[in-house]
């Protein structure tokens, strides 16, 4: 547990190889268990809450904030699906929603800021950082990353129809 | 009952993957850290760093956060962390930073496959990164 103080400007002792690896493996098993300590119980509990109803009504929650990013009310259940579980589940939701390519970027955006949150927040708390806040940063991230992009998309297709439309193209 | 099984399930697979990842990244980092190559690496990114209000110290966590993802770059996180005692400020800026641009290459990958916008989602998830850490540098100051 204790480790021998050390002063990375003065240059460290350097170990010998054996020393090393030894030191790496240790380190390794015990950093794993750690954050398995965390995250497996909080993968199980929200393994769990996915035989629940819960993800339905949250999705239902959620349907109608999906029109501010563009994308339609069902992407709902993706962004739950994201947001507790991870990429994976979501994508499994969107594929049969047929979004326009630009939809789906904008759920990779948001989704790839802001997925398996409980729990990266787990593993983030491990590391010594504030988690929960750090989870509550990813949300709001996540969403204003979603209207830059919606915003950005208006700005691009009026830039380019606009000029299009008046040379006579459409 | 029917959903405890695939859970825990799940939640071993979770574990062996954890374990097959991070005993050989940690083990890896250990061996390797000593080379000066990775001193030189550390001048080399020390500027960028510092620009988003980070050390050097953070470089490789940070990076391994960037391509790896939050799970396997805490890995090396809290190593670094221990080894190298990361004040609480870099600590945050890094999950800052991290929360908002990691595991690049496997999200944005599999965007692109169902069809999205690689490039697109690299540009602002990097642009936003940068941008908010820098400002929350900013903001809190140094000790």
């Amino acid at each position: 547990m204790s480790e021998a103080p050390q002063h990375p400007a003065a240059g460290e002792p350097v170990p010998d190889f054996p020393t090393r690896i030894r030191t790496g493996l240790y380190a390794g098993f015990r950093t794993a268990w750690k954050i398995i300590s965390v995250s497996v119980p909080l993968y199980v509990a929200v393994a769990l809450l996915k035989g629940t109803p819960v993800l339905e009504l949250l999705g239902g929650v959620f349907a109608p904030v999906m029109r501010l990013f563009g994308l339609p009310g069902e992407a709902a259940f993706a962004f739950v699906a994201a947001f507790l579980l991870n990429l994976y589940a979501a994508i499994a939701v969107i594929v049969p929603l047929h979004l326009t390519p630009f939809q789906v970027t904008q759920c990779g955006l948001m989704m790839g800021i802001a997925h398996n949150l409980v729990v990266e927040g787990g593993v983030l708390s491990t590391t010594g950082a504030r988690g929960w806040v750090l989870t509550v940063c990813r949300l709001v991230i996540a969403c204003a990353a979603g209207l830059l992009l919606r915003g950005v998309w208006y700005l691009w297709g009026e830039a380019v129809s606009g000029p299009l439309a008046f040379l006579g193209f459409s | 009952m029917d959903a405890l099984v695939p859970a825990l399930v799940g939640a071993c697979k979770l574990s062996a993957k954890l374990i097959l990842v991070i005993v050989p990244l940690v083990t890896a980092f250990e061996v390797l850290r000593h080379l000066p190559v990775f001193r030189r690496a550390g001048n080399v990114v020390e500027p960028v760093m510092k620009g988003v209000g980070l050390t050097r110290d953070a470089a490789i966590p940070l990076f391994t956060g960037i391509f790896l993802g939050i799970a396997y770059g805490a890995g090396i996180i809290i190593r670094v962390a221990q080894q190298k005692r990361l004040p609480d400020r870099e600590l945050f800026l890094m999950g800052l930073f991290l929360a908002t641009c990691h595991s690049v290459i496997e999200d944005i990958l599999i965007f692109m496959v169902i069809g999205g916008s690689g490039p697109a989602i690299l540009g602002l998830r990097l642009g936003l990164a940068v941008l908010l850490t820098g400002l929350m540098a900013r903001v809190w100051k140094a000790a």
